[in-house]
């Protein structure tokens, strides 16, 4: 069972799989399945129906009074009281088309943006999302009705990498137009300049929003393990390098490492969470510091 | 100046090989993949600071790929350049001088014969000869005439080489120097060479051929010494054997005595000897010798025991047999066995010569050393005679003439003595007070032996001289038991002539306290510096005169000559003592279908029968005439060769010889290659190319290692 659930979560499994809707469940419920085991189980407040205890279980919500009185073993369900809005940002730039193992830095933002859509519905939170690139964006309003999903997954679908990022434009103007407080996620290479990216966190902040900054990555980025003498080409300008990989490998790794940690750094100075995750990284991780942001903010 | 060249030119035309690297290396340029990425913003700040880097990098790597290439392919091509000095161009006049003498005969370090390496580095030497070369080769006992051809006739050269063999002839490096010098001499060539190959015995590098070796070398020919041992190989030899049967200990029963020697450091171990006589095993026994001892060995024998006769009973010794004696073999099989023809102990007739003087009788000293009873029981028939008796003497009537203190002879007794040595006879000479010391060392030793005079050596006032062994086991010192330089008597000498040997023939057996010679021997020759009679000291009264005088006589005796009887070397004409006058021809037999007239010669007391060609292997030959045996010999090779010892090569290179001079036989191949063809490079061009390859991959390598 628990290898099962570790399947579904693991993002080239499920991107063989073709409904994004699917894949969304799937992630969820494999999420939610490894989850019985977590300390995350109950984040809800407001009780639901009984459940049948199983050894393993946490003695805190058991019934005591259903125990007195029939001497069985309840465990008291809750249902979530939502009070939380939260907006999906996904950069659709074109260095987020990137992929050096099959799976694109947007395809890996798509899946996690759907699954995360679909468990905050499901814990009847109101969620919205807007896509981004150069400097534009479409947005769709935070809602929690379960039709909202579908409308999110079309957005997510047509999807394409295209374009720069101006990633502070994008997000200077969102932070304009979303007026009510809530939780914004940030699903983006982030390539662009830190202290611009700050700035935008910053406007964020200010507007009293709570940022989760998920920082995708493709693996090759951080490693660059390329051998052969190339030209690399820029997917975003166009610019040309050529150059020797194994030259300079050793110098890259530290320059692409000095400038996560400049980033992380901005972040934690503006009071946002910083998640650095590659696209092989299994996408529980990013629900996990969701629902890590999401008890903290409830 | 150094020439250089290729020895293959034609692999120079894959030069062009060497720019397969540069077309890479541009090809490679222009075909550069193209790889998408997110951003080259990374790539783009480390870019100027490592473009100036890889680029002279790459112009690094391609010089080295380039050069190395240039490198492999010159070595295919075999670079030589021409040592300096070398006529590496031009033709050589080659003299090969090959050791064939008896000693090569003797294993080398890889257990076959010298002779198998020493005609494989000849070999070495007729192959690498080129165009134009001109090649002479001899052996230390080939003929006078060295085998001399041009180059082109290889085949001749190359089987003529191959085809020799160890030789019982005996050999002179001196002569085959000699033929060696005559040959490069006459040639028109500039470039001249001499090799000399064998095992350099000691014995073979007389003074004289070390100086006809400087000689070549002088003239301008470089000389080259190919030895084909290195150390000494220890050997045992039978040197002698004494052709008189004696009786055994305590007079019971018959022994034959045999001159044993050890050549080597460390001592025999009963060495066991066998005679035979015919098939049949007569005596022997076992002889245990000191390292570099020399003695003779008493063997007891059965003499009846293999006669043809058996009627022939131990005191009917009048006929001699021929016997062979025998050893276990060892390193040099040659001088393990030898020949004799042994019979009756033989009673030297020696004529005294002595001069009265004032009317009193010459002393008589001598004469009662060698035959106290004055009846010939000793061994030894004295006869008394004069200066004038000398006239008529004969090896026919007297086997040894001595001299003692005569003061000069005339011309006629000087020309008959000199005729009586070339018969075979021997000559003692003992100086004295009365001796013209002039008339000896200017007049009569000239031609006897090597001996030259320089004045009386007199001991001062209540001083004297001792007398010292000089040589070890000298036949002379046989009654004597003797080491090397411990005295001789307790007598003392009070003066003598003062002498000098003046070559290697002559050797001092006896020295004075201060090293001056008193005793020289030489062949069939003895001379006593000092006085046989008590006028220059007590001698006579001691106990080593008696043993001193006999020693003397028996050397000028026994000593082998070419031309003497009985006892023949190899190389020689064998002659044999015939009692009646032959009648008709006489033919003599030998072994290997040797077959030879001889010529018979009257000497007063009966006939001297001397073969017409020399005898090439020991053995009996056997001297018939009207179909009838008249009379047999023994030939046996010249002892010489059996000390197995070489000389220091470096004693050679004193005089001009090139500082390279001394081959081994993997060094004359380098050598020969270097000196005809050119020192060839192709080894340094590759390890070149290889740490031109080894850099290229550190150069390439050592970014990545880091990174």
């Amino acid at each position: 069972m628990a290898r099962t659930s570790q399947r579904l979560l693991d993002p080239h499994f499920v991107s063989k799989l073709a409904r994004l809707d699917l894949r969304a469940r799937l992630v969820v419920d494999g999420f939610l399945t490894g989850l019985h085991r977590s300390p995350y189980h109950g984040f809800s407040v407001e009780f639901a129906e009984h459940r049948q205890y199983m050894p393993g279980d946490p003695l805190r919500h058991l019934d005591w009074k259903v125990l007195a009185k029939s001497d069985r073993k309840y465990l008291k369900q809750y249902e979530e009281e939502t009070n939380l809005r939260a907006t999906l940002l996904i950069d659709t730039s074109a260095s987020m088309g990137y992929s050096s193992h099959g799976l694109s830095k947007l395809d890996y933002a798509r899946q996690l943006a759907a699954s995360l859509a679909y468990l905050m519905l499901r814990q009847n939170d109101a969620v919205g999302m807007f896509a981004f690139a150069g400097g534009q964006g479409e947005l769709i309003p935070p809602r929690s009705t379960p039709s909202h999903l579908r409308q999110m997954l079309v957005l997510l679908e047509r999807l394409e990498a295209r374009g720069g990022t101006d990633f502070a434009a994008s997000l200077h103007a969102l932070a304009e137009r979303v007026k009510q407080r809530g939780l914004v996620i940030i699903l983006s290479d982030l390539l662009d300049d830190p202290e611009r990216i700050a700035g935008a966190i910053h406007h964020f902040r200010h507007r009293k929003h709570e940022v989760l900054v998920f920082h995708v990555l493709d693996p090759q980025e951080t490693a660059f393990t390329f051998e052969r003498e190339a030209v690399y080409v820029d997917l975003e300008s166009g610019d040309r390098v050529t150059t020797r990989p194994q030259e300079l490998r050793g110098d890259y790794r530290t320059r692409v490492r000095e400038w996560i940690e400049t980033i992380r750094g901005f972040c934690v100075e503006k009071q946002a969470d910083y998640v650095s995750i590659t696209t092989d990284t299994p996408y529980d991780r990013a629900l996990i510091e969701y629902l890590s942001k999401r008890a903290r903010l409830l | 100046m150094s020439a250089f060249s290729f020895l293959n030119p034609g692999f120079l035309w894959a030069l062009p090989l060497a720019s397969i690297p540069i077309l890479i290396h541009f090809l490679s340029r222009r075909r550069l993949p193209e790889i998408r990425f997110p951003t080259v913003m990374f790539l783009r700040t480390l870019e100027p600071r490592e473009i100036r880097r890889l680029k002279l990098r790459e112009l690094l790597l391609l010089i080295l790929r380039t050069l190395a290439l240039i490198l492999i392919v010159c070595a295919f091509a075999r670079p030589s350049v021409e040592p300096k000095g070398a006529s590496t161009r031009a033709a050589a006049a080659v003299a090969v001088i090959l050791d064939d003498s008896e000693s090569m005969g003797a294993m080398d370090e890889q257990a076959r014969p010298r002779i198998e390496g020493a005609r494989d580095r000849g070999l070495l030497i007729v192959d690498a000869a080129r165009s134009g070369d001109e090649i002479a080769v001899t052996t230390t006992t080939g003929a006078d005439a060295p085998l001399s051809n041009r180059s082109e006739d290889r085949v001749r050269l190359d089987r003529t080489v191959r085809q020799i063999q160890t030789s019982w002839l005996p050999g002179s490096m001196e002569k085959a120097l000699e033929r060696a010098r005559r040959f490069l001499g006459r040639t028109t060539l500039r470039s001249r060479e001499l090799y000399l190959i064998g095992d350099f015995q000691a014995s073979g590098f007389t003074r004289e051929a070390r100086e006809k070796l400087a000689l070549v070398a002088r003239s301008g020919a470089r000389v080259y010494l190919l030895p084909v041992v290195g150390s000494r190989v220890p050997n045992h030899a039978i040197e002698d054997l004494d052709p008189e049967l004696r009786p055994g200990p305590q007079g019971k029963g018959l022994e034959m005595r045999a001159r044993m020697a050890n050549h080597a450091d460390a001592p025999t171990d009963r060495l066991v000897v066998r005679a035979r006589r015919a098939d049949a095993l007569i005596g022997g026994g076992d002889v245990s010798l000191l390292p570099d001892e020399s003695r003779w060995a008493s063997l007891p024998i059965d003499w009846r025991a293999g006669a043809q006769n058996a009627s022939v009973t131990a005191t009917d010794l009048g006929a001699k047999a021929p016997v062979v004696v025998e050893s276990d073999v060892d390193a040099l099989a040659a001088d393990d066995r030898r020949f004799a023809v042994l019979g009756a102990p033989r009673r030297l007739r020696v004529l005294r010569v002595v001069e009265s003087r004032d009317g009193a009788p010459a002393p008589r000293f001598a004469a009662l050393a060698l035959d106290p009873s004055q009846d010939g029981s000793g061994g030894y028939s004295v006869e008394a005679g004069t200066p004038a008796s000398l006239l008529s003497i004969n090896h026919g009537r007297y086997d040894v003439v001595m001299l003692e203190d005569i003061a000069s002879l005339s011309g006629d007794a000087e020309a008959r003595v000199r005729s009586f040595l070339r018969e075979g006879g021997g000559v003692v000479i003992a100086l004295g007070p009365h001796a013209d010391l002039d008339y000896y060392g200017q007049r009569l030793f000239p031609g006897l032996i090597d001996l030259a005079i320089e004045g009386t050596e007199r001991a001062a006032e209540g001083q004297s001289f001792e007398l010292r062994a000089r040589v070890p086991a000298d036949p002379i010192l046989e009654g004597l038991t003797l080491k090397v330089g411990s005295p001789l008597t307790q007598s003392h000498l009070t003066a003598f002539a003062r002498g000098r040997t003046t070559s290697s023939r002559a050797e001092a057996v006896v020295a004075t306290t201060g090293g001056l010679p008193i005793l020289v021997s030489g062949p069939r020759v003895a001379v006593f510096l000092g006085s046989l009679s008590d006028d220059w000291g007590d001698l006579p009264y001691s106990g080593a005169f008696v043993p001193l005088v006999r020693g003397m006589v028996d050397h000028a005796a026994r000593t082998a000559s070419p031309e003497g009887l009985d006892q023949a070397l190899v190389g020689h004409p064998p002659a044999a003592r015939l009692d009646v006058a032959p009648s008709g021809s006489v033919t003599v037999r030998g072994p290997e279908s040797y077959r030879s007239q001889a010529t018979v010669l009257s000497d007063g007391s009966g006939f001297r029968a001397v073969a017409d060609a020399p005898a090439t292997v020991p053995g009996f030959y056997v001297f018939e005439a009207a179909g009838r045996e008249a009379a047999t010999v023994a030939v046996n090779p010249d002892p010489i060769e059996s000390d197995l010892n070489p000389i220091p090569l470096d004693s050679l290179k004193t005089g001009p010889l090139p500082p390279r001079a001394i081959l081994t036989a993997s060094s004359l191949r380098t050598h020969l290659h270097d000196t005809r063809q050119g020192r060839e490079l192709w080894l340094p061009f590759l390890v070149l190319a290889g740490l031109c390859l080894a850099a290229e991959l550190w150069v390439g390598t050592a970014r990545i290692a880091a990174s």
